[in-house]
């Protein structure tokens, strides 16, 4: 793996009691494939990544609102059911795919069941 | 195949730490074994939780030739026919469609709002236990009664016909040790009530599954009464049967663990997420003198040749994930032979994952957690007051028996 080369993607998540922690991803990972290699606490990710559980919830920071695909209607529809309430940033961490670079800011719920 | 010695699969009964140390051994040996099962023929059971997790997110395993028929699924009995119809043998894309409808109904936001309404009831059971006093049969008086007041509320089953619905539900999987005949008798009774039931919901709705199923044809997807009655099965059959059995299994499992039970006497409410995901990976061992290995969740067929942590397997054969070597897996939980309800980082596969996870996983969960909870709460000096009694004729070896007092 020639890390060296190009710049890995980071993604940073941050705690609901405010703790961060930055994760070195791969290029074509999700923010929750990273976050569940790596242990970080708080994304179940139970259906690991069918769009069917809502336990990968997570609050994307404003600044890259536009760096990744808008809402889809399947993500939509499992925003709404998901435990902690969905807000403008809402987003399913599964769906949020990392390119080479890449830095991601992004918080977890106080729940995800 | 030759075997190293010490590392045979399947294994057993053994002690449970004699267990936890074949286990040890077996993942370090080999990701998999292949086993030849009494029915269906041969099926890889795999044991490491890295591999299991990668063959449970990859596509290429899919379940359509035991839907069909094309396949027998390799398991210790004949599977029930009527499994065999439900979502849990569906692939993409019609998995897809009809696993969202019924995820929106058991959602985490909906298990969460149906909360309150669990602690109040767990309550009326124990005051009823309480009031009865003396020696009380946890398995009927609580663990069973609990999911399937949940259950009854989330299918909308109105609450006049629950105790029927309750002999049917509990023929399906004959934990009333009936004859064939009668549980084929109770299933079309159960059949013909149900469809009724969606029948009524389609004309007049009301907040509950049935009702967002029949309804759903309303909106783009379309559902068949034919395709909701394996739904509502399903339900019946993880959503009470298993999950009074993982309940029964977790009261019983702090009640033989002294160190543990103080230390979530100290906290149940805090402590009951931690405690219910450690009853469901470890709490059959902590219950159990001897245990063993050999077998898994509902299986899987290779659409191609697909190798996995190095190992092989073929276009065409079946693969099966084994729950609990995976769940004891020292390169994914920490100490595995130790029942701690603190373990917050806790990897098991006992609600399986991916595609096909247990659709009432947060159901369960909830369940778990407020059931142990409140009961410990309200009964801190529960204890027992004879053995658990096991139903081994049955699919799912249910506990059907624990003697309790206080």
């Amino acid at each position: 793996m020639t890390k060296g080369n190009t710049a890995v993607p980071k993604v940073f998540y941050t705690q609901p009691d405010g703790t961060e922690r930055v994760v070195e991803a791969e290029a074509g990972d999700s923010v929750m494939q990273a976050a569940v290699r790596n242990g970080v606490p708080g994304i179940l990710a139970q259906c690991g990544g069918s769009l069917s559980c809502a336990t990968c919830h997570v609050f994307l920071d404003e600044r890259h609102a536009d760096d990744f695909p808008p809402v889809s209607e399947d993500e939509d529809d499992m925003l709404d059911v998901a435990a902690t309430d969905r807000e403008d940033n809402s987003r399913l961490s599964c769906q949020l795919v990392l390119t080479e670079g890449q830095e991601v800011h992004v918080a977890i719920p106080e729940t995800q069941l | 195949m030759t075997t190293t010695p010490g590392t045979e699969y399947p294994f057993g009964p053994v002690t449970p730490s004699e267990g936890v140390a074949h286990i040890g051994r077996l993942v370090a040996d080999r990701p998999m074994t292949k086993m030849t099962m009494p029915y269906g023929g041969d099926v890889w059971l795999v044991h490491r939780n890295a591999a299991a997790r990668k063959i449970l997110s990859d596509r290429r395993f899919v379940r359509e030739p035991f839907r069909t028929g094309e396949r027998v699924v390799p398991f210790f009995v004949p599977f029930p026919d009527f499994l065999r119809g439900t979502l849990q043998f569906e692939d993409p894309p019609q998995h897809t469609k009809l696993r969202k409808l019924v995820q929106k109904a058991i959602s985490p936001k909906r298990v969460r709002e149906m909360r309150d309404s669990a602690v109040a009831f767990a309550n009326e059971l124990i005051d009823g236990m309480i009031a009865r006093g003396g020696v009380r049969d946890l398995v009927t008086e609580y663990s069973l009664a609990l999911p399937i007041e949940m259950l009854s509320s989330l299918l909308g089953v109105p609450s006049s016909d629950r105790e029927k619905f309750e002999r049917w539900s509990s023929s399906t999987l004959a934990v009333a040790g009936k004859t064939e005949a009668e549980v084929a008798a109770d299933m079309a009774e159960l059949a013909g009530y149900m469809s009724d039931l969606i029948a009524k919901r389609r004309a007049e709705p009301r907040d509950d599954l049935l009702s967002s199923l029949a309804h759903a044809r309303d909106r783009d997807e379309t559902l068949t009464d034919a395709e909701i009655l394996p739904i509502a099965f399903i339900l019946i059959v993880g959503g009470f049967d298993n999950t009074a059995t993982f309940l029964s299994t977790g009261v019983l499992s702090l009640l033989r663990s002294d160190d543990q039970r103080a230390v979530f006497l100290t906290d149940p409410d805090g402590l009951a997420p931690t405690t219910a995901e450690e009853v469901l990976r470890h709490g059959g061992f902590v219950i159990a003198p001897m245990v063993g290995g050999g077998g898994g969740l509902v299986p899987f067929v290779a659409t191609e040749d697909v190798e996995i942590d190095g190992q092989l397997i073929a276009k065409g054969e079946a693969v099966s994930i084994d729950m609990v070597t995976a769940g004891h897996d020292p390169t994914a939980v920490a100490d595995p032979g130790r029942f701690d309800i603190t373990r917050t980082d806790n990897a098991h596969l006992t609600l399986s994952h991916g595609l096909h996870h247990c659709l009432g996983a947060p159901l369960a969960r909830m369940e778990l957690q407020v059931g142990l909870a409140e009961l410990f709460k309200r009964i801190p000096d529960l204890k027992l007051a004879g053995e658990p009694v096991f139903d081994r004729t049955v699919l799912t070896q249910p506990m059907t028996s624990l003697p309790v007092t206080w």
